[in-house]
């Protein structure tokens, strides 16, 4: 009995959850499609994360792709389909590893920061403070940060298939010593535009969510800086695991 | 008589923490209104009451003679607009420098140019007796008392109807304290603002009030103009304005 009780008691406040997170949502957009335009916090957000989160992503990119390859050839080799290399990195960058790794990085990167940052601003009382300067603060702090969530990630996702490609090549052609432009003309073959598009799709989606559960966990940070500390925790974690189990929503979707 | 603030047998209720039972009170336009009580007594709580910042468990609060509680999003805005607050821990941005958050409000909620609003900041920033120096100086790189100052300048930046002092003066020198407590007073007798503050130094009460409440155990005790302060015999008032250990007040003893 008990053990039903708390079941059920979880699965009530997952919904209620789920319910408040929506209502969140919902006063965000709604209050940022109305004109006026902070263009200007709009604009910050787009360099944090857009530009900021460039050498990170880069990174992650370029590593995966490298021992991506390497991985491939330890197991084509026995077969004789190394020529297949090239495509396999392709469709594992653009469909899989370019979407998710991008957003896992940015979930602790941004959604972290983003969440302490807000967080900080509710517990002392800056929240309050933009309410009674007549500024609607989902419209001046949330709003432009899911807009460019959900534009800033499919263009990182991009960068990161690039250069993902890139360690893949480095790998395939100096370590490998695949020929340089069999590596090359194999991979321009390998081009799928849906293949492409559905990574971009899937950043979009993933980078909204990073920036809703960010924001929503921000403003439900309790008294303190432990409130704070514990909101920014539950912010990632929970942005990650969504990502993940979304990637796998979405790929059965898009598939 | 016209009243600036209303506020009708309001509760407020933490979860078990029953914090305000009850409380009445009405501000006359050009009133300077002093709530005074025991640290956790209620007080912050009861003026974010006032300005919808907290939903009040029950009760009526009146703004300039409209209920906020049932006014729409842009309606409310439109009346804290008229309202001027100082937070007790200050609450300036911490994203923007002194000036911007002075100006904010000028800016944002009255839509002047930047150029305008400066001019206006730069006047307030000397009406606190800070210097243009600090003007590009961000909240963190200053002093306590510098905060509370540029906090005091954001609040009175917009010439309010109405304006909220959460305890002006903690944490200044007498001499400084004496010139806000100044300051208040020429706000209230000529820019005709009314006042509604909380403090616990004695001297600025006496400066700044014209009707102090004292507040108790989630009601206001007592009621009287700042000439009664003095000459009343009411045990309570008068152990907290001498300050002794021993008397009614029994708060440490609860807790
Ligand atoms: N957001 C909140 N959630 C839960 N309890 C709160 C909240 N805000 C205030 N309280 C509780 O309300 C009570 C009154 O707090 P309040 O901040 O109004 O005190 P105060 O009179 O302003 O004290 P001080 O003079 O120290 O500033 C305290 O017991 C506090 O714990
Ligand atoms: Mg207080």
């Amino acid at each position: 009995m008990v053990f039903l009780e708390r079941v059920g008691r979880t699965f009530l406040t997952f919904l209620s959850s789920i319910g408040s997170a929506t209502l969140f949502l919902a006063k965000s957009v709604l209050s940022g499609v109305a004109p006026p335009y902070y263009w200007k916090q709009i604009g910050k957000q787009a360099i944090q994360m857009g530009f900021f989160s460039l050498p990170v992503v880069g990174m992650t990119a370029l590593f995966t792709g490298m021992a991506m390859t390497l991985q491939c050839y330890n197991g084509f080799s026995k077969f004789t389909a190394e020529n297949a290399i090239p495509s396999i990195v392709m469709i594992a960058m653009t469909r899989e590893l370019g979407p998710v790794l991008t957003a896992l990085m940015v979930a602790g990167r941004l959604g972290a920061s983003m969440t302490a940052e807000i967080g900080t601003m509710k517990i002392t009382e800056q929240i309050d403070a933009l309410t009674t300067l007549s500024v609607n603060s989902y419209k001046y702090l949330v709003f432009p940060r899911l807009l460019i969530g959900l534009l800033a990630l499919p263009f990182l996702v991009f960068i990161d298939d690039v250069i993902g490609l890139f360690g893949g090549y480095l790998v395939g052609v100096y370590y490998l010593d695949f020929n340089a432009a069999n590596y090359i003309r194999n991979t321009i073959s390998a081009i799928s535009i849906w293949d492409i598009a559905s990574g971009l799709i899937k950043g979009a989606v993933f980078g909204f969510l990073i920036c809703l559960m960010g924001c929503y966990q921000g403003y439900l940070s309790n008294r303190g800086a432990e409130g704070v500390g514990k909101a920014t925790t539950k912010s990632v974690v929970s942005s990650s695991i969504l990502i993940l189990l979304l990637d796998c929503v979405l790929t059965f979707v898009l598939f | 008589m016209e009243y600036v603030v209303e506020v009708e047998n309001l509760k407020k209720s933490f979860g078990r923490n029953h914090v305000l039972h009850g409380i009445s009170l009405k501000i006359k336009r050009g009133e300077s209104y002093v709530v005074i009580g025991g640290s956790g007594s209620g007080k912050s709580v009861l003026t974010k009451c006032i300005l919808g910042l907290i939903k009040p468990t029950s009760g009526i609060v009146k703004i300039n003679g409209e209920r906020i509680a049932k006014l729409s999003q842009k309606e409310m805005f439109k009346t804290l607009l008229k309202c001027g607050v100082l937070y007790q821990g200050g609450a300036l941005f911490d994203s923007l420098n002194v000036i911007d958050n002075i100006s904010f409000g000028l800016v944002y909620g009255y839509g002047k140019s930047i150029k305008e609003a400066y001019k206006i900041a730069i006047e307030k920033l000397e009406l606190v007796d800070l210097s243009e120096k600090v003007a590009k100086i961000f909240p963190s790189e200053l002093s306590g008392g510098m905060q509370k100052r540029v906090a005091l300048a954001r609040a009175i930046a917009t010439n309010p109807d109405i304006i909220f002092f959460d305890e002006p003066t903690t944490g200044l020198d007498p001499i400084t304290s004496g010139i806000i407590s100044e300051l208040i007073v020429k706000c209230i007798k000529e820019m005709k603002m009314s006042a509604l503050s909380i403090t616990h130094d004695i001297n600025s009460l006496k400066c700044i009030s014209d009707t102090v409440g004292l507040l108790y155990q989630g009601n206001i005790i007592w009621e009287g103009s700042n000439q009664e302060l003095t000459t009343t015999d009411n045990p309570y008032v008068k152990q907290f304005i001498n300050g002794s250990t021993t008397g009614p007040f029994t708060n440490r003893a609860a807790r």
